[in-house]
């Protein structure tokens, strides 16, 4: 069971790592202000979360 | 501590009003209030950790409706969308009623899985639109069906935002919730569809079939199908074996089913493009997620949160009970999902305390709330049916007025299985 859960955790990190790069993309070719300044906000979770800080 | 907390709350309230004014987005909005009540709450200071701290608040929600609207969109761009609703109509195009009965039970499918009425509309909106129109229902009554029928997904079980927010607000865990929100929301979007679209002639099959984008012609019951079996058996097995299987957790779900419905696609699917397409679309709700966890997170740290709390929880019973049906919509068209763990919280603790059944309440609650998606100044599902449907009529004096017997149907129920909760406890499930 450990090593289940195991798999599943890094399966977790990558559907955050998937999600992150789709936002980061969405960020860089945004040309709406107001959206980048909402993307840039989301992205800090989850870049913290792949970078296993919080 | 009064005067500082009433303090944070006009900081909060007036930097809002400023940076409307200013023409910021509903979501930049709030995080402009969160950041100086945080300044003000500090001395000048900017509290980095909590407002970090803040937008984890609800990134497992986040994770749940972006992997479940992917899902969807799966669904909806391999053909399977289209294939589901043609076959409703060529198979129940004779019988009114069933016709009516199964396009209810599809227009919950997308916002029961993802907690998004924007999702439903999206993604099956338009094309039961189309079919309803072929039935001889006016107009004003499509869009009001959608949106009722679109506002009850995203209340409908399992996925219930404003029920889980304010659930784990109040350390309460999302168990026993299923069949009150069953019973609501399908009552609710069936009255809808049966009141708003009862009456009109017989579907124009030929014509309506004519209108609705063709599936791939390899697309069937057993390739459409699956995925949903998939993510079914996922969320039983865990309730059916708790203890040999692992703890996957829904969007881990989602992602599983979304795999078995790109290699059982009858086309190639454009796996980049549609995940790009889906955070496009869930900008404002991942956004206002995030943002909303870091406004809650100042309040807390302020005693703002206190305040409201200590306010609500204060007001006599009877006042709550004619007045929630009123305030609880019109505080979703202002603050979305950011009303669940503001009022929804003491809400519930001043339920429970009360000796009142706390899920039953929450769930009533919990179905209420959408119904405001279609108020000002926010109005995110209200504006997304009436842009996906192409709606021609005046948004106050035709949609919205013709949403109000059904809306108030809906309000009624709900409050009265606030009122006799109790009586009605044995409804919570699994």
């Amino acid at each position: 069971m450990a090593i289940l859960y195991t798999i599943i955790s890094v399966c977790y990190y990558l559907i955050i790592a998937f999600i992150t790069f789709v936002i980061a993309r969405n960020l860089v070719k945004t040309k709406n202000f107001q959206e980048a300044i909402l993307f840039s906000v989301m992205l800090m979770p989850f870049i913290l979360r792949i970078l296993r800080i919080k | 501590m009064y005067f500082h907390a009433g303090l944070i709350l006009a900081v909060i309230a007036v930097s809002f009003g400023i940076a409307k004014a200013l023409k910021l987005s509903v979501e930049l909005s709030m995080l402009v209030a969160a950041v100086a009540a945080a300044i003000v709450h500090s001395g000048g200071a900017i509290p980095v950790r909590h407002l970090v701290e803040g937008s984890f608040t609800y990134l497992d929600v986040c994770l749940i409706f972006i992997t479940a609207t992917f899902f969807m969109n799966l669904i909806k761009e391999s053909g399977g969308v289209a294939f589901l609703v043609r076959s409703i109509v060529t198979a129940f195009h004779k019988s009114r009623a069933l016709c009516l009965f199964f396009l209810t039970l599809l227009l919950l499918i997308p916002g029961a899985l993802t907690g998004s009425g924007a999702t439903t509309v999206l993604t099956v909106g338009t094309l039961v639109g189309t079919v309803l129109t072929y039935m001889g229902i006016s107009e004003k009554r499509v869009a009001a069906i959608i949106f009722i029928c679109a506002a009850m997904s995203a209340a409908a079980p399992p996925v219930n935002l404003w029920a889980m927010m304010a659930a784990a607000g109040s350390n309460m865990p999302y168990v026993g919730f299923f069949v009150p929100l069953l019973v609501l929301s399908l009552a609710g979007s069936l009255f809808a569809m049966f009141f708003l679209g009862g009456k009109g002639k017989k579907v124009e099959l030929s014509e309506a079939l004519k209108e609705l984008p063709a599936p791939p012609e390899k697309m069937n019951w057993v390739r459409v199908g699956i995925p949903f079996v998939v993510l079914i058996f996922l969320i039983m097995a865990g309730r059916i074996w708790p203890h040999s299987i692992p703890t996957l957790g829904l969007p881990f779900m989602f992602v599983v089913a979304s795999i078995f419905a790109i290699f059982l696609s009858p086309k190639k699917l454009e796996i980049l493009k549609i995940a790009t397409n889906t955070i496009n679309t869930l900008i404002p709700l991942v956004g206002i997620m995030i943002v909303v966890g870091i406004l809650i997170q100042i309040m807390a740290l302020s005693g703002a949160r206190g305040l409201i709390s200590l306010a609500v929880v204060t007001l006599p019973m009877w006042v709550l009970f004619a007045a929630l049906w009123l305030i609880l919509p019109v505080s979703e068209g202002l603050l979305q999902y950011a009303v669940a763990p503001l009022l929804g919280v003491p809400l519930i603790l001043l339920f429970n305390m009360k000796g009142m059944d706390a899920i039953i309440a929450l769930s009533a609650m919990a179905v209420m709330w959408p119904m405001g998606d279609i108020l000002p100044p926010t109005a995110v599902v209200g504006r997304a049916t009436v842009m996906e449907l192409k709606f021609k009529g005046r948004y106050y004096k035709d949609f919205l007025k013709t949403s109000l017997i059904p809306m108030g149907f809906i309000l009624l129920i709900a409050t009265l299985f606030l009122i006799f909760s109790n009586e009605l406890s044995f409804l919570v499930g699994g």
